[in-house]
Formats: C-alpha cells, sequence, structure tokens
C-alpha cells in the first residue's frame, strides 16, 4: 500500500528526469534517444 | 490482496503508451517541434517514455491520491499529473538560466507539454475505472 508504490514512484521519477534532461552523464545515448520525446512533451533543450 | 498498487502499475503502463501515441499525433497537428527521428523509433521511445510517466502518475494516486482535494478520480489524476509536469518544467527553467546554451526553452511546445500532461491524467483515470471494474470483478469469484 505504501513502501512499494513510493519505490516505484521513486525510481521512475528519477528515470524520467533523467530523459526530460537528456543527461548523458547518468545515461549515455539518453539525449539522442529520447530528443523528440522531450521536445514534444515541452522540455528545454538545444 | 492490495490490488491498489496493480491497479496503478497495469492504468498507468496502458493509459501511458497510449498517451505516447497521442502525443506523436497531437505534435504532427500542431506541427510544434518537427520530428527528428524516424516514425517507428519514436513509437518505441514515446512509447517507453509514456509507460514511464503513467505509472508515475498512476501510483503517485495510490500513494496521495486519497489526501487530494477531490472526490473524483479524474481531477485527482489531471492534479497529479500536470503537477509532475509543471515540476519537471520548473527544474527546466532552472537549467535554463544556469546552461542557456544547452537549455533553451520553447513557448510553444511548453504549451503542448502542459495540454499533453492534462491529457494522460485524463487516460490514467479512464482505466483507473476500468481496472477498479475488473479487479473487483476478479476478487469476487
Amino acid at each position: 500500500k505504501t513502501l512499494m508504490p513510493a519505490i516505484v514512484v521513486v525510481a521512475l521519477a528519477f528515470t524520467m528526469v533523467v530523459i526530460a534532461y537528456g543527461m548523458e552523464s547518468v545515461a549515455p545515448g539518453v539525449h539522442d534517444s529520447f530528443h523528440d520525446f522531450r521536445h514534444v512533451i515541452g522540455m528545454p533543450c538545444h | 490482496m492490495n490490488t491498489s498498487f496493480y491497479k496503478g502499475v497495469i492504468s498507468g503502463v496502458v493509459a501511458g503508451i497510449v498517451w505516447g501515441w497521442i502525443s506523436m499525433v497531437v505534435n504532427s497537428i500542431s506541427g510544434a517541434f518537427p520530428f527528428e527521428h524516424s516514425f517507428f523509433f519514436n513509437v518505441v521511445i514515446f512509447s517507453i517514455s509514456g509507460a514511464i510517466f503513467g505509472v508515475i502518475v498512476s501510483e503517485f494516486l495510490v500513494l496521495i491520491g486519497e489526501r487530494l482535494p477531490f472526490k473524483r478520480i479524474l481531477p485527482k489524476a489531471i492534479m497529479v499529473s500536470t503537477s509532475f509536469w509543471l515540476l519537471l518544467r520548473s527544474g527546466g527553467i532552472v537549467l535554463s538560466i544556469m546552461m542557456p546554451d544547452r537549455y533553451h526553452p520553447e513557448i510553444p511546445q511548453a504549451i503542448q507539454g502542459f495540454f499533453l500532461s492534462v491529457i494522460l491524467g485524463v487516460l490514467v483515470s479512464l482505466l483507473w475505472d476500468k481496472e477498479t471494474k475488473a479487479l473487483t470483478s476478479y476478487e469476487g469469484v
């Protein structure tokens, strides 16, 4: 009821932050792979 | 058995994947951003990203849904999805200020993104209701 959803939310929220900001230092290749998605959902990008 | 966790995962994944495809359609219509990758590559990427976003929203509903100031699931889901999007966007604004050459914001894309986050809330709430009925009937057997 509480711990499992909390673990899932924290893990996925971190993943989403990495995707949304294209954090290459955390996940190499994420910037290019998710480039279109980032623009479509309105995140700042170059 | 607590069904909320499973309900959150199932409704989040399905709603998120559908939302990813809808995002591609909306962007194709609006023309806010011309796609750079191929269609099939983007279908996979948008499905994965959508599923992640969808599960975040639905599991947030499992965690804090009862404390939100609404009775129906629809406004709760919209509130969670738009809040998470605004949180990400706020971080993006900070990054734009810190590294303006790397991150520069596009207002039309931001408006589209907010609109899409509302759509995700609607989709999660629709599937949440369907999952509730399905799991209730399953447990009743």
